[in-house]
This record gives structure tokens, C-alpha cells and sequence, in this order.
């Protein structure tokens, strides 16, 4: 039919339930709705004033049909005379009255002999007086219908903002272990999209299906008075509907979760795509990501279809039932009316109002019948949507249920001041925990201490420091500041009191001064400068367009690895707290600036306890302490001369490989 | 972080924007965008001409079911003779009514039924549509956009009607979104600096799928509300002949009123419209960066000042989605105005008629039920423009990635083969769009086989010099030559066919190292993927990974250390087997025996290409065959170490020196 479907694609029509697209089961259905209530309870007053302004307009109008429908139609365009009542509602005089008053009796009759009619110039003012009332009737529904609309969305906002600000707050707080293993383009989907769902609650599950569920029940109820034939025909015809529906139910459910999940999964492509848009120009891979994106776009887009499908077909196959019976009533009721039978409750003429099938008792089942099978069918659309609904408030609910690894203790307390001596205690740790990535570290630092972190790549210096922030909580073993347990300090209070320079130079899209300021509440300019000179950072700052109000590139483009290494330590540099962590902060530095960092770092670091991860010696050398990590284990602990000192140790080994090459250069002098 | 400002000039950047900064357009640029959204068409054209078919043919059981009632009521309850009926039928049920004819209400009745049973299979009772529920902002409602599709009818034409026009719908967004892809992934490297993420997501997922209704919007909708209104003038004009030729006048008058009235909004609306659509963007930004950068966020404890930043962003959207609302308030109010008149005054000018005895009062039911029909489709007409605008805003944002100059491959350019003579640049001068000089009076000749260092303090122009090989940058002044043709003159896929590049960052997919690998070259074979990753010292680790090279990556790697992370880049930068390699500071996370083992491996590798480093690291700039010192943007210093060495005054040697008293 299209090109889409004559790609292979990875979703066809046909409907493979894999684990992970279970369908929920009812209970779960109906928690998740119950679910929404606290995102909604905030604005129920809203909520109220809104549903009642609603249903107010719904009564006006319902009031001037009510109204307007005899006024016009009989008295207007036939002439006849109106109710009291009527004359009433529009400042009339007696002579409009149908029945009047002795006095007056005589005049009407001069004109219009025995039947009472309204002259052309009255049906002209009832006209006249009918539309003006209905102008200010409907200017005021005009006015207020919008407003109300307008409401309804502020209201609606309002309850989505409180959903997706938890949902941020929590995918903030949930530990990386979590993060490692999700992707942003998917939690991008699942704030936008998937929480969405939360605005349609109110209106998919109370007030719509409120309504029709009364109407549908209403006209059963007066189809049953006229005939029970008709009655027990549409139980018949309901049967198989509501089993087209519950077999439909799972296969909506899925279907949807199945659309949801690839177009997140798009989402990430792009996301992901463009995060590395470098290395994809760079290797010339932008063919393939368009060929993967197009593959995913078109995959999300056949999810989307089938779950359409599944809904347009169901709908049809009611569709046709719907027909059927209405076929079969008309077919029914015609015949009966030809025949003039009896209705069923002819006694009671106050609820049928039809003795005998007769044209209008014919046209008043008619009428009745679409009403009941239409409120039916809008049910069922209600229903399919709900489905949908439910997915994507599951998966919404999903990120909320998640708790993070890493949270406060109930009696947890602030960082102790000040912080005299860090302590790691038989610490282990693997991301996965069959693979142990840290295997029992005993290690521990004093204040005005620089313990300098060495070891092979991959042999665990990052992950020792990601534990002093509780990024990740130890497997087994424990991390104390002063003797307190980690994890008895509130998480906030203990980030709080660890700066840290990244290896992996994090920058944001905005100014200078914000990045440098990113972790710091209300620091000044001053400060910020002082931070910059402190990293040697000042100096190039200056030369930018903007100084330290140029705004950066995307993830910090524009500047190059050096600069951005000098300004992630001067972040950490200006949160001015007593513990420092370096991630090999110099990497990209050349000599002599490093030479100049490192001096002015040591200056400033005299009363705190600084961890420096780093590859070069001049500046382990400089270290109070040296442990020597080899696959997740210190294998030498002590200071230069002492690590050296050791024969055939790893570190000298270590030392001697960066010498040998140093020496070679001296060599050549 | 960003402010968000009020203050409306289409100059100054409002929201996220740096590179789609002036967005205003003018109606003649709407029509432009429209003529090109028409032109989508022609990448569809079975499908559109199915829907067009297929949505006319849906018209016609409306015209059988407004007549079956009729017959049902005269002829079957009422029991009336078919000849006897006052009003005639339309031409198009003769055929029902000669068979009918004669018959008695029963037979009627059976007859009238099983042509309702026929009509019941093949186009069924109602509309047919897939809608689901949406939020209250520009983002959540592009699902519904992307697939929308639908029918007047349902039953077989209605079930084919709506899946054909869900395809359309969709491969008019796909086709447009993958173009903006592609295009996007091709800007110059100096623009995607300011290039947001989270925009480029946007963009692709939100404002794409606008496309179908762009389309939509001009030709199926006016043609069937065109049809309609001439379908209504026709049965007025049969039933009533001239009897309310006035009627038809003020209806066709609506149709400028309602464009008057209208017309002044455009571009109100589009404004609004681009400015939800700008803060989304801006919003999802804020998402992006903040938990893509997550173990950034995490670790400096900015989680608080991140959420509130979200908070604030999508506040703002859901703010600016309001003011589409409320423009589309005082739209209704106008057009409703004219509606609202309109209705009054044919209630006014048909009962005068009943009144005065020249009409009976039957008739103003149909007299009515017409004449707002046609309003309908007047103030219907009018708005659509404005609805257009909508759209439009959304278009436009897609078509200015499309537009903005990206890097010209020159298709029709002469290709290069893998480098046989020398790459050699010529007088090269390279500033920045934002006048920082980067480089200055470059010279420089590079031969194959030749292991070359660029050495220099950071901030040098390392990466620019670079980047000059790939023409990732094109010189401001000079010329840049790969084996003696002009960068610019060649074809630029054949170019970057030639070049590795490996960046300082180590950005990997959140997939299976192997896919990681094959992303840049589908071609390599099982062995050719185990010799990059043995030569780039990975190999290792990647054997103890549960997996091996089949281990998923968490996102961006997350679960590898940096150092390992590096090394895969380099295997990914080795894997395609190019002429050139520049390695990018590759091993700055590298312990000195990794890099030592990296190095000596790559030169093995490396026999016959040219291989240019960016380092500075001693034990790797020692290995080069030749070293450039680069500083503010000028080369010092040409030569091996004990060249450069040997120059007592050099630049390099006291760079050296330096790094060595470190050591010492």
C-alpha cells in the first residue's frame, strides 16, 4: 500500500507479545487512574468551578432550545398565541395571551373569529423580542464558553506541570546506576508525551462517560416501555460487543505501548545522534545514522499505524453491529406501526407517551435507538483512548516508581565542620555487582592532605572518588568523614562539601561565569574571576568576545579541550569547599600552564583534603600520599619516596616507564 | 539559564534560539513555505490520489441517506404511493425510486432494507477516525498530527479511506523529517557549536509532523468544503428555485468578510505559534542537557537548580501555548460574529416570507439549515488561512535547518582516492564567524607514511589546523591542497572518505560496541573489527566484558571508564581503514604504558598513511617523524624532536624543557 509497508520493518500487522509488552490487568488499569488523583487535587476547586461552568452552559443552552422551540416554531411561523408564561419572558401585553381575560376578549376576536391568532405585526414582535433575547442568551454563552475553554487549559497545564516537575525531580535524584542504563531521548518521551495523559483524566473518566452512561441507560430504559422485543434484542446485540471489546483491550494496550516505545526510541536516535554529531561528520557515518533514523522513524510511525488499525477495526466491527440493529429496529418498528399494534406500556401514556405504534411513536423510537447506540458507541471511543491513556500514564508512573539506590537516612545529618580525616573501609563496588569493579579499599586522608589517585586506565580511580560523592553506594565495606558513616549525611549536605573538576569537562550552553557558577547558590562576579585565575582561566576568558558573558556552544563547543578543562576547575574551584576532588584535571593541559595551575592549587588547597587522579608525575610527586590502584585494588599506599623505595614496585615500575622517556629527551641535550 | 524575556523583536533572541533568531515571516513567505509543503505531494502521489478518490467517494452515501428516511416515513408508514409524493427525488435515486415504484409498504420496507444492509457493509453508518487523547502544549499534540486520518464514512471505503490518509499523513512527515535530519547532520562544523540538541529534537518530532496538515490544509479540505457548499446550493436550488436568490449572495459574501475579518491575524498567530513552539524547544533543551549530563549534574549537585530551570522553561511553554489559545479566541469571537449575524439575518428575511404567507413554515428548517451550511463554509474558508498560519510557524522551523547554507559535497565535484602525493596547505589564514583568528600564515606539506605531531600550548589552533584536512574548515585565506586539488574543488564525501578523525571527546551510542564500531564503516568483517580493537589496546577489556564486543553501552558509555571509552574511539577512528588519521589528544586519559603500547601499535598500523596526533604527551610527540609547534595561531617551529632539539632558543625546547622538569 505504501512505501512504509514495503520497507521491512520490524512491526507487522500480525501481533507478537513479547514480555516486556504485557497488557495491564484490570486492577492495575484501575489503580493507575486512581494514581492521578494527587497530581489533580491541588487545582480541585478549579476543577469544580470549571465542571460546574460547564455544566451550566450546557443547561442555558438546553433551557433556550426548550424555549425557543415552541416560540418559534408555533407561535412565530404559525401564529399561534403564546402561554402566560411566555408573554412573561418577553415583556409582552395581554393581547398576545392566549387565553385573556374577559375585558380584552372581544378585540381578539374582532380580528381573528374563533381560533385566537397572532396578528403579522405580533408574530413580527414575538420575532423581533424571541431574537433579541436569544442574542443576549447567546452573547453570553460566546463569552463565557471561551473563557471557560480557556480555563480548562490553564487548569489542565497546571496539573501536567505538577506531574512533569516530579517526574524531573525524581529522574534528577535516581542514582546513575539507573541513568547508565536509560536513555534521555526516553525521558524526554515520557515528560512530554506520556505525561500528558494526566490532562485528559477528568474528562475521559468522569465527565464524558457520566454523561453518556445516562443516556444510554435512559433510552434503554424508554425502548424497553415501548417494546421489550426491541430490549432483548439490543442484550443480544450488546453480548458480542462487549466480547469484541474486552478481546480488543489487550491488543490496544500493547498496540500502544508498542507506538510509545519506538517513537522514545526515535527520540533517543536524535538525541543521541546530534550529541555526537562530531564523530558522525568526522567519519563520515551520516549516511548510516539517516539510514537508522529513517528505519526507526518508519518503524515508530508502523507502531502508530498498527495502533490505529487496531482501534478504526474495532470501531468498524461495532460499527457494523450498531448498523445491524438499527436496521433490524427500524425494520421491527415500521412493521409494527403499519399494523398499528399496541405499545408495550400503552396503559401508562405519562412514560411513553404512545398507546399505539403510530408515525410519531415510530419517529420517537427512532430517535431514541440512535441515541442509545451513538452514547454506546462514544463509550467505546471513550474506552479505546482510555487505553491508550493508561499506557502512557503507566509509563509515566514508571520513572516516579523508581526509587532512587541512593537516599537520605531517615536521621540523617548534616556534614560534619570541620572535616578533619576521610575514611574508606573495606570498600567494594562493581556497577554490575558480579563484576566488581573496587575490591576491598582501605584508604584514608587528612585535612591539608593531597592524596594523589595513580593506577592503569580502567582500574577503578573514578568510580573511588563517585563513592565519596554517593553517586553509587559501596556493595559492601564503608566510606566515613569524621568517623560518620556516609551514609547517615543527608546527600544534599555532603555534595555540598565536595567539589569536584570532571575529567569529563561538562559545559553548558550558556555564559562563562554560569558555567564557572553552575554549583555554586549566589556567588558574586568577584568571586568568579578569583576562581578563573585560580585555574588560569582568566586570561583566555578575557580575550572572548563577551569575557565572561560569551555565551558557550552546545556542551560547551567553541573552546578547546584545555580551556574547557581550566573552566570545569574553576568551577570546582569557586564552590570554596573543605574537600576537592581533580579528575585528571591537567590532561590537557600543557606543561607550562599546568605547572602554573597545579602551584596555584596547592596554594589554595592547604586547609582542605584534595584527591588528584592523574597520569603525571610532577604532579604525584607533589602528594602527600600516593595509592597506586591496579584492577579495583591499592596496591602501594605511602609517599614518592616511599612507593619508590620499594623494589620491583609497581609504582617505581610505573615511575620508571614516564622517565625512561624523559630521559631519552635529556639525552638529546 | 537562559533568560526568558518578553520582549517580542524578531531580532533579539528570545528563548534557546542562536542560529533561528529571525522568525518572523511575511503572507508572501507563508505562500512560499505552502508551495513547497505542495510540492511534498509529489513524493506521494498514489496515496494522495487514493485519498482524493476515496474521500469523494465517501460524499455519496450522504446523498442515499438523506433521502432513505423520506421514503421510509411517506411511502413506508405513511403508505403513500411513490407516484403521489409532492417533491421530486433527485436525479440520482431514480434508480431506487423505479424500483419501488409499485410496490406495497411491506415490499417497500425489504427492499429499503436490504439496500440499508448493502450501504451498511460498504460505507457504513458515521465517520470513521483514530484520535487520542493529546496535552495542553505544542508537543504533545504532534502525534495526533503526524498520523491523523480519517473518513466522513466508514464501513469498506471508510476503513480504506482512513488507513490511506494515516500513510499519508505519515510519509509526508517522514519524508520531511528525515531531510531535516540529513541536513542538520550535514551543518558546517562552526554552526552545529550552536546547535542545541534538544531543538534538533524538537524540531524533528514536533514540528515536522505539522507537514500533513500544511498540505491538507489547501487542497483536500477547501476542494470537499467546496464540494459541500456546492451540494447545498444545488438542493436549494432545486427545492426552492428563486425563491431566495438573496441568500446565495450574502453566503458568497461571507467568504471575503470572513477573509477580512481573518486576514489581519496571520501574524498574530503565527508569533504565537512560534513562540510555544521556541519554548517547547527551549524546554526540551533544558531536559537534554540536564540529564544527559546527568553524572555532571549529579556530581556538582545541581539536581535542585536543574529541576527549577526545567520548572521554569515548561512553565513558560505551557504559557505560550495559552496564547495560541487566546488568539484563537478572539478568532472565534470574529468569525462568529459574522456567523452568529448571518443567522439572525436569514431568520429575519425567512419569516417575513413565512409571515407575509409566501413561504409555509416547513420551509425554514431547510431554508436554515442551508444558508448556515454555507456561512459554514464561508467562515470555514476564512479561517483555514489563519489555521495555515499555525502550521506555517511550525514549517518554517523545519525548512530554515533545510535552507541554512550547510556544507556543499558538490556532487558534480571530481572525487579524490586515497592520498597518493601529499596534503599541503598553502598560506592558510582561518578566523572564526565570531573574528576570532585562529590561525595565521599557515605552510605546511604532509606525505603519506609520515607520523606528524602538533604540538603547542592549549589554545593554540591545534584543532583548527586539524580540522583544515577534512575541510571541516575552509580557509579564510589560502588554499588547502589533497594531492594537488583545492579542498574546495573536490567532492566532499569523497574527501572525508579518506580522512579518520578521532575527537577529544569520546562520545559513544548507547549500543552494542560492535554496532558503535560498524557505525562508521558497515563493511568491517568480524577480524577487522578484532584488529582495531587489539590495536587500539581494547581488545581486553572487551573480552571481560559479559558480552564482549555484542555488550550493550549504557548511555554514552556511561559504564566504562573514560580511559576505556578513548580506546574505542580509537578503534572506531581505526576501523575504516582511511588514508589519513588524526588523532585528536586521543590518550590524555591514558596511562603512560597504555599510550606507549597505543603508539608503538599505531604506527604498525599506520605503515603507508598519514597519520597527524595532537598531543602533548613527551613519550608520544617523540615518536612523530616530524613535529609542528604551533603558537597563537602560527607554526614557530617545523622538525624531528633532535631537530627542534638542537635549536637552543626554540620554542619547542623549552616546551620540552618544561614537561621535563616537571619530570625531574
Amino acid at each position: 500500500m505504501s512505501e512504509i509497508s514495503r520497507q521491512p520493518s520490524s512491526y507487522s500487522y500480525r501481533l507478537h507479545k513479547t514480555s516486556d509488552e504485557e497488557s495491564l490487568t484490570p486492577k492495575a488499569f484501575v489503580r493507575l487512574f486512581l494514581r492521578t488523583w494527587p497530581y489533580l487535587k491541588p487545582q480541585w476547586k478549579h476543577l469544580l468551578v470549571w465542571s460546574s461552568a460547564r455544566f451550566l452552559i450546557e443547561i442555558i443552552w438546553v433551557f433556550a432550545a426548550l424555549v425557543a422551540f415552541d416560540l418559534f416554531n408555533n407561535k412565530v411561523l404559525v401564529g399561534e398565541k403564546l402561554e402566560s408564561s411566555q408573554v412573561t419572558l418577553l415583556f409582552l401585553d395581554d393581547s398576545y395571551r392566549s387565553y385573556v381575560p374577559d375585558q380584552t376578549n372581544e378585540t381578539v376576536e374582532q380580528e381573528q373569529g374563533e381560533a385566537p391568532m397572532l396578528t403579522r405585526v405580533q408574530r413580527a414582535e414575538v420575532r423581533d423580542r424571541l431574537l433579541i433575547l436569544f442574542g443576549i442568551a447567546g452573547v453570553f454563552i460566546f463569552m463565557l464558553s471561551p473563557a471557560i475553554d480557556y480555563y480548562r487549559t490553564w487548569i489542565l497545564q497546571r496539573v501536567n506541570q505538577f506531574l512533569r516537575v516530579t517526574m524531573v525531580e525524581r529522574a534528577e535524584h535516581l542514582s546513575l546506576r539507573y541513568h547508565s542504563n536509560a536513555r534521555t531521548g526516553d525521558a524526554i518521551y515520557r515528560l512530554y508525551q506520556d505525561s500528558a495523559m494526566i490532562t485528559s483524566v477528568i474528562e475521559r473518566i468522569l465527565l464524558e462517560p457520566l454523561v453518556a452512561i445516562g443516556q444510554v441507560f435512559f433510552s434503554f430504559f424508554v425502548l424497553c416501555l415501548f417494546s421489550p422485543v426491541l430490549g432483548l434484542m439490543f442484550i443480544g446485540g450488546i453480548i458480542p460487543m462487549v466480547w469484541l471489546i474486552v478481546w480488543y483491550t489487550p491488543r490496544l494496550q500493547i498496540r500502544s505501548r508498542r507506538a510509545r516505545t519506538t517513537n522514545s526510541d526515535l527520540t533517543s536516535r536524535i538525541q543521541e545522534g546530534f550529541a555526537a554529531i562530531r564523530i558522525i561528520k568526522a567519519n563520515r557515518a551520516d549516511p548510516i545514522l539517516r539510514q537508522r533514523f529513517n528505519q526507526d522513524s518508519r518503524t515508530a510511525l508502523d507502531a502508530a499505524f498498527y495502533l490505529r488499525v487496531e482501534s478504526i477495526l474495532m470501531r468498524m466491527l461495532l460499527m457494523l453491529l450498531v448498523g445491524l440493529m438499527m436496521i433490524a429496529t427500524q425494520y421491527l418498528t415500521a412493521g409494527w406501526t403499519m399494523a398499528e399494534d399496541p405499545t408495550f406500556l400503552a396503559g401508562s401514556v405519562a412514560l411513553v407517551g404512545f398507546t399505539i405504534w403510530n408515525f410519531g411513536a415510530f419517529q420517537a423510537v427512532q430517535s431514541r435507538t440512535s441515541e442509545f447506540l451513538l452514547n454506546g458507541m462514544d463509550l467505546v471511543r471513550i474506552w479505546t483512548v482510555l487505553q491508550d491513556m493508561s499506557v502512557g500514564l503507566d509509563r509515566s508512573f514508571f520513572l516516579l516508581d523508581l526509587e532512587p539506590d541512593v537516599v537520605d537516612d531517615e536521621d540523617a545529618v548534616p556534614i560534619p565542620e570541620p572535616i578533619l580525616k576521610i575514611t574508606y573501609t573495606d570498600v567494594t563496588f562493581g556497577y554490575d555487582p558480579d563484576r566488581p569493579i573496587l575490591k576491598g579499599i582501605n584508604l584514608a586522608a587528612d585535612v591539608g592532605t593531597i592524596t594523589a589517585i595513580v593506577g592503569t586506565t580502567g582500574s577503578g580511580k573514578s568510580t573511588l572518588m563517585s563513592l565519596l560523592l554517593r553517586l553509587y553506594d559501596p556493595d559492601s565495606g564503608s566510606i566515613a568523614i569524621n568517623g560518620i558513616d556516609l551514609t547517615h549525611l543527608q546527600i544534599d549536605s555532603l555534595r555540598a562539601g565536595v567539589a569536584i573538576a570532571l575529567q569529563q569537562n561538562t559545559l553548558f550552553a550558556t555564559s562563562v561565569a554560569d558555567n564557572i557558577a553552575y554549583a555554586t547558590a549566589d556567588v558574586d562576579r568577584a568571586a568568579i574571576e578569583a576562581a578563573a585565575r585560580v585555574a588560569c582561566a582568566d586570561e583566555f576568558i578575557r580575550t572572548m568576545a563577551q569575557g565572561y558573558d560569551t555565551e558557550l556552544g552546545e556542551r560547551g563547543g567553541k573552546l578547546s579541550t584545555g580551556q574547557r578543562q581550566r573552566l570545569s576547575i574553576a568551577r570546582a574551584v569557586v564552590r570554596d569547599t573543605p574537600i576537592l576532588i581533580l579528575d585528571e584535571p591537567t590532561a590537557s593541559l600543557d606543561a607550562e600552564t599546568e605547572h602554573r595551575v597545579l602551584a596555584n592549587l596547592a596554594e589554595w588547597g592547604r586547609q582542605r583534603i584534595v584527591f588528584v587522579i592523574t597520569h603525571r608525575l610532577s604532579t604525584i610527586r607533589n602528594a602527600d600520599q600516593i595509592a597506586f590502584l591496579e584492577d579495583g585494588e591499592i596496591v602501594e599506599l605511602g609517599n614518592h619516596e616511599t612507593l619508590m623505595a620499594i623494589s620491583d614496585g609497581r609504582y617505581r615500575r610505573f615511575v620508571s616507564a614516564e622517565v625512561e622517556v624523559t630521559s631519552a629527551s635529556e639525552s638529546v641535550q | 539559564m537562559s533568560d526568558i524575556t518578553t520582549n517580542g523583536t524578531g531580532s533579539t533572541p528570545k528563548f534557546d534560539d542562536r542560529l533561528d533568531t529571525e522568525t518572523r515571516i511575511s503572507n508572501l513567505e507563508v505562500a512560499g513555505i505552502l508551495d513547497r509543503c505542495l510540492r511534498l505531494l509529489g513524493a506521494v502521489p498514489k496515496l494522495f490520489c487514493s485519498k482524493l478518490v476515496l474521500s469523494a467517494l465517501a460524499i455519496i452515501p450522504g446523498l442515499y441517506y438523506q433521502w432513505i428516511p423520506k421514503i421510509v416515513i411517506d411511502n413506508v408508514i405513511l403508505q403513500k404511493a411513490v407516484e403521489e409524493t409532492e417533491t421530486p427525488f433527485p436525479p440520482h435515486m431514480a434508480p431506487l425510486v423505479n424500483v419501488i415504484t409499485g410496490l406495497s409498504p411491506m415490499e417497500t420496507l425489504a427492499v429499503i432494507t436490504a439496500v440499508l444492509l448493502v450501504l451498511l457493509f460498504v460505507v457504513g453508518r458515521g465517520g470513521t477516525y483514530a484520535y487520542f487523547s493529546q496535552g495542553e502544549d505544542s508537543a504533545t499534540q504532534s502525534e495526533n498530527q503526524m498520523n491523523q486520518g480519517g473518513s466522513e464514512t466508514s464501513g469498506i471505503i471508510g476503513l480504506a479511506d482512513s488507513f490511506v490518509q494515516i500513510r499519508l499523513s505519515q510519509q509526508l512527515t517522514n519524508h520531511l523529517r528525515t531531510t531535516l535530519f540529513q541536513r542538520m547532520a550535514r551543518l558546517p562544523m562552526t554552526t552545529l557549536d550552536d546547535h542545541r540538541i534538544g531543538d534538533a529534537v524538537y524540531r524533528v518530532m514536533y514540528d515536522a509532523p505539522m507537514v500533513p496538515g500544511m498540505c491538507y490544509k489547501v487542497t483536500l479540505e477547501p476542494i470537499f468544503m467546496i464540494i459541500g457548499a456546492m451540494i447545498s446550493l444545488y438542493l436549494m436550488h432545486y427545492s426552492y428555485g428563486d425563491v431566495a436568490p438573496e441568500l446565495v449572495w450574502v453566503a458568497a459574501m461571507m467568504i471575503p468578510c470572513a477573509l477580512l475579518v481573518t486576514v489581519p491575524f496571520s501574524a498574530l498567530a503565527r508569533r504565537v505559534q512560534q513562540d510555544s513552539r521556541a519554548a517547547g524547544a527551549a524546554t526540551t533543551n533544558a531536559i537534554e542537557e540536564s540529564l544527559g549530563n546527568i553524572s555532571a549534574v549529579q556530581s556538582l549537585g545541581g539536581m535542585g537548580r536543574e529541576k527549577d530551570r526545567i520548572d521554569k522553561h515548561s512553565n513558560e511553554s505551557f504559557r505560550r501555548y495559552r496564547h495560541i489559545k487566546i488568539v484563537n479566541i478572539l478568532l472565534e469571537f470574529a468569525t462568529l460574529f459574522l456567523l452568529v449575524g448571518m443567522a439572525f439575518w436569514v431568520t429575519i428575511f425567512a419569516t417575513d416570507l413565512i409571515i407575509a404567507g409566501d413561504m409555509s413554515p416547513g420551509d425554514f428548517g431547510v431554508l436554515f439549515g442551508i444558508a448556515t451550511s454555507l456561512g459554514g463554509t464561508a467562515v470555514g474558508l476564512g479561517r483555514f488561512w489563519i489555521e495555515l498560519q499555525g502550521n506555517a510557524a511550525a514549517v518554517r522551523r523545519v525548512f530554515f535547518f533545510i535552507d541554512l547554507p550547510s556544507e556543499e559535497h558538490g556532487a558534480s565535484l571530481p572525487k579524490v582516492g586515497p592520498l597518493s602525493d601529499s596534503v599541503k596547505i598553502e598560506d592558510v589564514d582561518f578566523t572564526y564567524p565570531d573574528g576570532r583568528v585562529a590561525l595565521r600564515n599557515i605552510n605546511l606539506s604532509l606525505k603519506p607514511g609520515e607520523l606528524v605531531a602538533i604540538v603547542g600550548p592549549t589554545g593554540a589552533g591545534k584543532t583548527s589546523l586539524a580540522y583544515l584536512v577534512p575541510a571541516y574548515l575552509t580557509p579564510s585565506r589560502g588554499r588547502v591542497l589533497f594531492d594537488g586539488k583545492d579542498t574546495r574543488e573536490i567532492n566532499l564525501d569523497s574527501l572525508r572518505d579518506q580522512v579518520s578523525y578521532v575527537f577529544q571527546e569520546h562520545l559513544l551510542m548507547s549500543e552494542s560496541i560492535r554496532a558503535n564500531l560498524l557505525l562508521v564503516n558497515l563493511q568491517a568483517s568480524d577480524a577487522e573489527i578484532h584488529d582495531a580493537l587489539t590495536t587500539a589496546g581494547a581488545m581486553d577489556f572487551v573480552n571481560a566484558l559479559p558480552d564482549g564486543v555484542d555488550t550493550i553501552l549504557g548511555r554514552s558509555g556511561d559504564t566504562l571508564s573514560v580511559g576505556q571509552k578513548q580506546r574505542l574511539c580509537i578503534a572506531r577512528g581505526l576501523i575504516r581503514d582511511t588514508s589519513v588519521l588524526i588523532l585528536d589528544e586521543p590518550t590524555a586519559a591514558l596511562d603512560p604504558q597504555t599510550e606507549n603500547a597505543l603508539v608503538n601499535a599505531l604506527r604498525q598500523a599506520a605503515k603507508g598513511k598519514l597519520v597527524i596526533v595532537i598531543a602533548h604527551r613527551l613519550s608520544t610527540i617523540r615518536q612523530a617523524d616530524r613535529i609542528v609547534f604551533l603558537e597563537d595561531g602560527e607554526i614557530t617551529d617545523i622538525g624531528n624532536h633532535h631537530d627542534l632539539m638542537s635549536d637552543p632558543d626554540g620554542r619547542y625546547r623549552r616546551f620540552v624543557e618544561l614537561q621535563a622538569g616537571n619530570v625531574g
